[in-house]
């Protein structure tokens, strides 16, 4: 299973390229598209409208589009539900207040987009390739670092974690077994690293986001970056593939969109720029504006006459 | 008669000796465990202040992480709060754990 990822500055066109690159990789593989971003356009694009956010649009296509609001909803009722059956004695305060809060708290959002993509990797294994239109630049790149400062995090904590068990370890052989009858809240508490139910979380996340970093930095996943011939738009490229380069996630294309006769000059430019910042092995293309889409012209939007996949379906992708 | 009338005297005796000297091991043991039980809360403390930091301004991890976590933090934060109360009398309470009257 192949993974690509669609980025760039928001209004380039990505959620158009990435349904034309499903389209097109759809004639021979099977294909599931997912929208991440919040603008969802991916039904528009194919001209449908998308029930519970998912629809067959042919025998080898799927469409996705990842309510997040909902993502982030239920991923604080299921922690409610395990806060709730820990303290019992918490049952009677109102815990739905203060989660109504935390939904507003940094960073979930991004986890609630990092845990859709762990799913969709994890349960999708029969789709050929998984094609994701990514939200603009900045959440894109801090949910696709999210992996990698959590496991950081979680070294940390494991650390003190192991240490706290360490202590409670000797206490125990110090003060050896406890008599008959006798109670101690010190002796009771776990210290053994197998027994220890955070150390235990701990570790399990810990596994996930190591194999979701190993999938993302993988040979099978690559970054599509998508820019138009202009200098904002060449800016904020040159800052994503900066960023892609720091956590490590190849890139697999450089997509010009929106090129004509006109700003055919400026498109060669800007790419060589970005070409020379990814480095030789990354190949580029670029899509001429059609500017039937914008009249409302018979071509449906994800039917582009350049081929994507002749870059796409080749197996390789370069490490920036 | 006499005789085992003396010799419930010793056993008791015995019993007696042997339960002095094993409470003052238990003593012992307590004395060498307080401070290792003061890192232990210590280290307790430090874990749930690095989780729930956020709360009061320190740098803390994702709040996702937080939210995980929480669930099985009952402990830490009973040992946070704890110390929070205690900490206007910091002085006092390593006075105590280390025996300086």
């Amino acid at each position: 299973m192949k993974i690509l990822f669609f980025t760039g500055k928001g209004g380039v066109g990505k959620s158009t390229l990435a349904a034309a690159a499903a389209w097109q990789l759809s004639q021979r593989k099977r294909v599931l598209a997912v929208s991440l971003d919040p603008a969802h356009n991916l039904g528009d694009v194919f001209g449908v409208s998308l029930v519970d956010g998912r629809r067959n649009f042919s025998a080898t296509l799927q469409l996705r589009e990842v309510d997040l609001k909902k993502l982030s909803r239920d991923y604080l009722e299921r922690e409610t539900s395990v806060l709730s059956e820990s303290y019992h004695y918490l049952r009677t305060l109102n815990l739905d207040r203060y989660f109504s809060i935390l939904k507003y708290s940094p960073g979930i959002e991004e986890y609630a987009l990092l845990n859709s993509i762990e799913k969709t990797l994890r349960e999708e294994g029969a789709f050929d390739y998984i094609v994701f239109d990514t939200p603009p630049t900045g959440l894109t790149l801090r949910f696709l670092a999210l992996p990698q400062v959590t496991i950081t995090w979680i070294e940390r904590l494991t650390a003190i974690r192991r240490q706290i068990l360490d202590k409670r370890h000797t206490i125990q052989k110090i003060r050896g077994p406890l008599k008959e009858g006798e109670e101690s809240p010190e002796i009771r508490l776990q210290y053994d690293e197998r027994d220890d139910d955070i150390l235990k979380r701990l570790r399990t996340l810990d596994g996930n986001y190591r194999d979701l970093t190993r999938t993302l930095q993988g040979a099978d996943c690559g970054v599509v970056v998508v820019f138009n011939p202009d200098l904002l738009s060449l800016r904020e490229s040159e800052r994503l593939i900066e960023g892609l380069r720091e956590l490590k996630l190849p890139l697999a294309l450089l997509i010009a969109n929106k090129v004509t006769e006109e700003n055919r000059p400026t498109a060669e430019r800007v790419t060589g720029a970005l070409k020379r910042r990814a480095g030789a092995a990354v190949p580029a293309t670029s899509v001429a504006l059609n500017r039937e889409f914008v009249l409302g012209g018979p071509a449906p939007l994800y039917g582009i006459a350049e081929d994507l996949t002749a870059h796409l379906d080749r197996g390789g992708t370069g490490h920036v | 008669m006499t005789r085992s009338k003396s010799n419930r005297k010793t056993s008791s005796l015995i019993r007696y000796c042997r339960r002095i000297f094993s409470d003052i091991g238990a003593l012992q043991r307590e004395n060498l465990v307080s401070l290792t039980c003061l890192e232990a809360q210590e280290l307790e403390n430090i874990f749930a202040l690095l989780l729930l930091g956020s709360f009061v301004g320190l740098p803390s991890p994702p709040s996702f992480l937080a939210v995980e976590l929480l669930p099985f933090m009952e402990r830490e934060i009973q040992v946070l709060h704890r110390r929070a109360e205690d900490a206007g009398d910091m002085l006092a309470e390593i006075a105590g754990t280390l025996g300086i009257d």
